[in-house]
């Protein structure tokens, strides 16, 4: 079954960037977008998503804020925060939640390692 | 300035790379001034520098190829200056891409420079650093600059800040693409803006009026060439509104395009300056120009409409008479073309007896160019020869100008001829006016000669008839009544003719007195019946001097005008009286204070008007309705009586009558006694020997004056024409008088054998007797000394006495 | 307002700035991928009223721009401005040729929103690392309108701190510069983190 992943951003430009360098990596696995957080947490309640990727800004709830919501209800999916706001404290708070952090623009080679990691995750870690 | 390599000395950044990069950065530091480069190997903590910078930190060259610490970078550099560029360097070493400062820096020996050190962090493209943080820590890289030294520019700049404030200039520079301008504190005020160090590339140039080039352009032109510097300068106007203040000014923009070394981007810098004050100028300048070249145009346009349109000749030329230009004029009043005429010589075209007096003109015009009167005009006027040979009386007037003739002609051929026209018609009026006298006085003269006639005819007849009887006590009386009769018709026709013929002047002194009382018969019938005719003759009247035929007619045409204003009949009176003029009196009167014999013609008639009165002496203003007198007897009068050195005064109510009162200059001596019947006076005899030649085509006369000369004792020549007269003249036969009839057969006429003959015997007495005056006789009035006149009829007594006057004398 | 900040410190913040730029500018090469070119940065430090003059000059007129508000240690609006308004540029140099035209042209607006949001949070959240401190920073959104944006309604004292910075992508019409007001009220505060910052720059490079 392949993967899914979703990608959440309120721009679709940053959506179509993100989709086109997961596709570079992974052209076997499975997009799904949402432009913000209700719509993901529905996605993710419907289920069959494996990996997510979020944007920090975001209106209405932020990344971070839905990157907890999601950690709690799922232990061990990988999510990566993806934002240009570097701030140490946000780098910070993503990792406490245990996200990655990417930093925007993003391009393959800064996917790459979420990637590989998330891959062997799921590998490993089942449905 | 030679470079190592700093690649080869080691450091990161791998072996091909890092000697790309040097070559790059020794390619980029070749063409420009630089002092010192480096290349800082963050990582490394170590600073690798080229001779420059060996020189500049006092390191050998080789030490500065090793690498020192990173410390050292900031030895050298000005105590005030070092903290700001170790926050710069800090920055670059945190992230910062550009560095770019300005800084003192002391020199080995104590010398302060000012430098700018460019700067740039090289890092690994991707690689590690990609994508994470390295959280607060150092970057890997290695920062590489160069130093350039900017003590003089920024002198220089000290200078053009310094000059930017005092002369209102002001300075930008603008980075090919960039969104903003970087500005001087001057170039915001002249724009009338916040003063600013940047400001965006929209908001200067929003300034501008839209469709108006860019103040900063964006297109540069020549931009793609790949090396090209561009356009080179590029300077405009623009007119801006000040946000501040509302104002509009004029400002321009002078730039320059370069490219910049260091980024090899294309710059353009420059200037603005306020021009407001020098566009005014320049706009007042050409307003006012033109304004001069209009009124200039103008009055040129002027000059030439005048040229080209006057009706009167204008011409150009040399002081030698060569003519240089000519009017279009000449054309139509002569019929030149300008070609015939430029080239030619004025005087040429002048008719030969004016030629004189142009030329005397135009040589006094040359006296006087430049001197106390050198505007003086010479005038005058000249038969000018057309081209169809006639010629035209031009008036000219010319001047000297600039060393040449500038003469303006006016055509008064018309005009001199009208004159001309106007003097004969003149006189044929006065002629004719005088006939229409005579025609008027030929009907009641008529009747007298009828009359006289019926009395000589009637006598002789009686006298035949007596004389068969051989009745003779009564012969006498007979003769007398005869001779009476003929005398009268005599005196009749003498003034007849007198009144008709062109007769100068011959003043004689005059009794006026007995000349009315002569001419009152004659008065008397001209006005007719219905006229009531009275003379009142002051006793004691003085004699005057003046041509007594004259008066006659003036008297006689003052009673015709006093008829004429009685149209119903009324009173005519002749009054004469010694009159006393002072100087209150003459003036008044418009003469000379002193005697003067004053005679009066009165009438009852209508009057006339002070208009009337103004204008009566006017040749040809006559009351009268046409075909009824030509209006010139007046005016004769009054000619007549200035010329005997009087006047005639007018004095006349309208509805009560007129009295034309003429006065004439009293004559200190005897008067010649013609008013007087003539008397058989004793004929006093000649002395012995005196000889007279008696030239008269008519046998008659010639009998007459040979018996009359006979009995006063002379002997008598006579000879029937000229020729003959003349041959006796030439003879060395004594003449004492020469007696000759004016009109004589055979060509010579008598005057001409009276002057002939005075050629050959100077002083020669001449006696012409003649039955009417010539002007062949007189002259036209030059009577010589010795030269005397007799008008046939005459009596008998007169030949004598004249005849005896004229020897005796 | 008595003068406020040493020249020092002025160049601190415009470091600061600068090394924010740098940082933004890092990202928007990755995202175009082509060379960026940044300007010099010019700083100001102007007292409030001046400044609002200065704004209604300077950004004048319509324009369109990305605008993020941040708060926190400082507190300030950022505007990153393409007075060329080139977004189908943008869009192309993002997502590369392949673009269908008609997609293309349907998200000049969001190319625009999202390139904004890269390098404003970039320069933005590099500062507030620099400083040590974190910033509240708004979503950045596209604006229309007068420049009056920039300046805050509320506070007629304080300092504004204005910035201007060009980029531009070689290579590609791409020019635009960031202009970003900082309300410098709580100045104390401001100087002590500038101070730590100055310390923790310039000893970097200590032996």
């Amino acid at each position: 079954m392949p993967v899914k992943v979703l990608i959440v951003d309120d721009s679709k430009l940053a959506r179509i960037v993100a989709g086109r360098a997961l596709a570079a990596l992974k052209p076997d696995w499975e997009r799904v977008e949402a432009a913000e957080a209700g719509e993901a947490l529905a996605l993710v309640e419907a289920g069959g998503i494996d990996a997510v990727l979020l944007d920090y800004n975001m209106p209405g709830k932020d990344g971070l804020a839905l990157a907890e919501e999601l950690r709690a209800a799922h232990r061990a999916m990988p999510i990566a925060v993806i934002t240009a706001n570097v701030q140490d404290e946000v780098i910070a708070r993503a990792r406490a939640i245990g996200a990655s952090f990417i930093a925007k623009p993003l391009t393959e080679e800064g996917l790459r390692g979420f990637v590989s990691g998330a891959a062997l995750r799921l590998r490993s870690g089942g449905a | 300035m030679a470079v190592t390599a700093p690649g080869a000395a080691g450091g990161s950044g791998g072996g091909a790379a890092g000697g790309a990069r040097a070559r790059l950065l020794r390619a980029a530091l070749a063409g420009t001034g630089v002092v010192a480069a480096w290349d800082w190997d963050i990582a490394a903590g170590r600073i690798v520098g080229d001779p420059g910078f060996a020189a500049l930190y006092r390191l050998g060259e080789e030490e500065a190829a090793r690498g020192v610490a990173p410390s050292a970078f900031f030895s050298v550099i000005h105590p005030q200056d070092r903290a700001r560029i170790r926050l710069a360097v800090g920055g670059v070493l945190q992230g910062a891409e550009l560095f770019s400062k300005e800084y003192r820096v002391v020199l080995a020996d104590g010398a302060i420079r000012w430098v700018h050190a460019r700067g740039r962090c090289l890092r690994d493209e991707e690689g590690g650093a990609g994508g994470e943080l390295l959280p607060g820590g150092d970057r890997a890289g290695r920062f590489v600059g160069t130093l350039v030294d900017v003590t003089e520019q920024k002198r220089a700049e000290e200078r053009l800040r310094i000059a930017q404030t005092a002369g209102g200039v002001g300075t930008f520079e603008y980075v090919d693409g960039f969104g903003t301008v970087s500005v001087s504190e001057q170039f915001c005020q002249l724009l009338g803006l916040q003063p600013a160090q940047d400001l965006p590339l929209r908001t200067v140039n929003g300034l501008a009026p839209p469709g108006a080039p860019s103040l900063i352009p964006t297109v540069i032109p020549g931009a793609g060439a790949a090396d090209g510097v561009g356009a080179g300068i590029s300077q405009a106007e623009f007119r801006i509104t000040r946000p501040d203040t509302g104002e509009m000014r004029w400002l321009t923009r002078r730039g320059e395009y370069l490219r910049d070394t260091e980024t090899s981007d294309l710059r353009f810098s420059g200037v603005i300056y306020d021009v407001t004050e020098a566009k005014r100028v320049e706009g007042e300048l050409r307003r006012l120009n033109e304004g001069l070249e209009a009124v200039l145009a103008e009055r040129t346009a002027d000059r030439n409409r005048l040229w080209r349109l006057s009706a009167d000749v204008m011409l150009v030329a040399r002081p030698d008479g060569r003519i240089t230009a000519v009017n279009p004029a000449w054309t139509a009043v002569l019929g030149w073309t300008e070609a015939e005429l430029v080239g030619r010589g004025l005087l040429e075209l002048v008719h030969p007896d004016d030629a004189g007096a142009a030329r005397r003109s135009l040589d006094a015009l040359a006296c006087h160019e430049g001197g106390p009167r050198a505007d003086s005009l010479g005038r005058f006027d000249a038969r000018c020869r057309a081209r169809d040979g006639r010629y035209r009386w031009i008036s000219w007037s010319a001047a000297l100008g600039d060393g040449l003739v500038n003469a303006v002609g006016r055509d008064v051929t018309a005009e001199k001829e009208a004159a001309e026209t106007l003097r004969q018609t003149e006189e044929q009026l006065r002629q004719s006016q005088k006939m229409e006298a005579v025609g008027q006085l030929t009907g009641g003269l008529a009747h007298d000669f009828n009359n006289l006639l019926t009395g000589i005819i009637g006598s002789l007849d009686l006298l035949k008839v007596r004389v068969g009887q051989g009745r003779l006590e009564q012969v006498d009386r007979y003769v007398t009544a005869a001779q009476g009769a003929a005398n009268r018709a005599a005196a009749l026709t003498h003034r007849l003719l007198a009144f008709s013929r062109r007769q100068t002047l011959d003043p004689r002194p005059t009794r006026p007195n007995a000349l009315i009382a002569e001419m009152e018969d004659l008065v008397r019938r001209t006005v007719g019946p219905a006229i009531e005719l009275e003379t009142v003759l002051s006793d004691g009247l003085w004699p005057t001097l003046c041509d007594p035929n004259q008066l006659e007619n003036a008297l006689l045409n003052l009673c015709i005008n006093a008829r004429d204003a009685m149209p119903g009949g009324g009173r005519l009176m002749i009054e004469t009286a010694n009159a006393w003029l002072d100087e209150q009196g003459s003036l008044q009167r418009d003469m000379q204070p002193g005697q003067y014999v004053a005679i009066a013609v009165s009438d009852t008639g209508t009057g006339m008007s002070p208009e009337v009165v103004a204008r009566a002496f006017d040749p040809f203003f006559t009351t009268k309705p046409i075909g009824q007198g030509t209006g010139l007897g007046l005016s004769m009068i009054y000619g007549f009586a200035n010329q005997s050195g009087g006047q005639i005064r007018i004095h006349s109510e309208e509805g009560h009558g007129t009295t034309m009162r003429l006065y004439l200059p009293r004559h200190l001596g005897e008067a010649e006694g013609e008013a007087d019947a003539p008397q058989a006076a004793a004929s006093p005899r000649a002395e012995r020997g005196e000889t007279v030649l008696v030239v008269d085509d008519e046998p008659t006369v010639r009998m007459l004056v040979a018996e009359v000369l006979e009995d006063l004792g002379y002997t008598a020549i006579e000879v029937a024409d000229g020729a003959a007269g003349l041959a006796v003249l030439q003879s060395d036969a004594r003449v004492d008088l020469l007696v000759t009839d004016v009109g004589l057969p055979g060509g010579m006429n008598g005057r001409q054998v009276a002057d002939a003959g005075r050629a050959l015997r100077p002083g020669l007495k001449v006696l012409f007797i003649t039955g009417y005056a010539e002007s062949a006789v007189v002259g036209n009035g030059h009577l010589e000394p010795g030269m005397h006149v007799l008008i046939k009829p005459f009596q008998m007594d007169v030949l004598t006495g004249k005849i005896r006057d004229l020897i005796r004398e | 307002m008595s003068a406020p900040l040493t020249a020092l410190e002025r160049d601190a913040l415009t470091e600061l700035v600068n090394i924010g730029v740098s940082r933004a500018a890092a990202s928007l090469r990755k995202m175009v991928g082509a060379e960026v070119l940044l300007s010099v940065p010019s700083v100001e430090v102007i007292g409030h009223r001046r400044a609002a003059a200065l704004i209604g000059e300077r950004e004048a007129g319509e324009l369109v721009a990305v605008m993020q508000e941040f708060s926190g240690a400082f507190h300030g609006r950022a505007m990153l401005l393409f007075p060329q308004a080139n977004g189908l540029e943008l869009v192309r140099a993002v997502l590369g040729e392949s673009m269908a035209e008609a997609d293309a042209v349907g998200m000049e607006t969001e190319a625009l929103a999202e390139t904004g949001n890269v390098i404003l949070n970039s320069c933005l959240a590099t500062m507030a690392n620099m400083l040590k401190r974190s910033l509240t920073m708004s979503l950045p959104r596209v604006v229309r309108g007068e420049g009056t944006f920039l300046l805050a309604a509320e506070g007629e004292e304080g300092l504004v701190l204005f910035l201007y910075i060009n980029f531009s992508v070689r290579d590609r019409s791409i020019r635009g510069y960031i202009a970003m007001v900082m309300d410098l009220t709580s100045l104390e505060a401001l100087k002590e983190l500038v101070r730590d910052f100055i310390e923790r720059v310039m000893g970097d490079e200590g032996a």
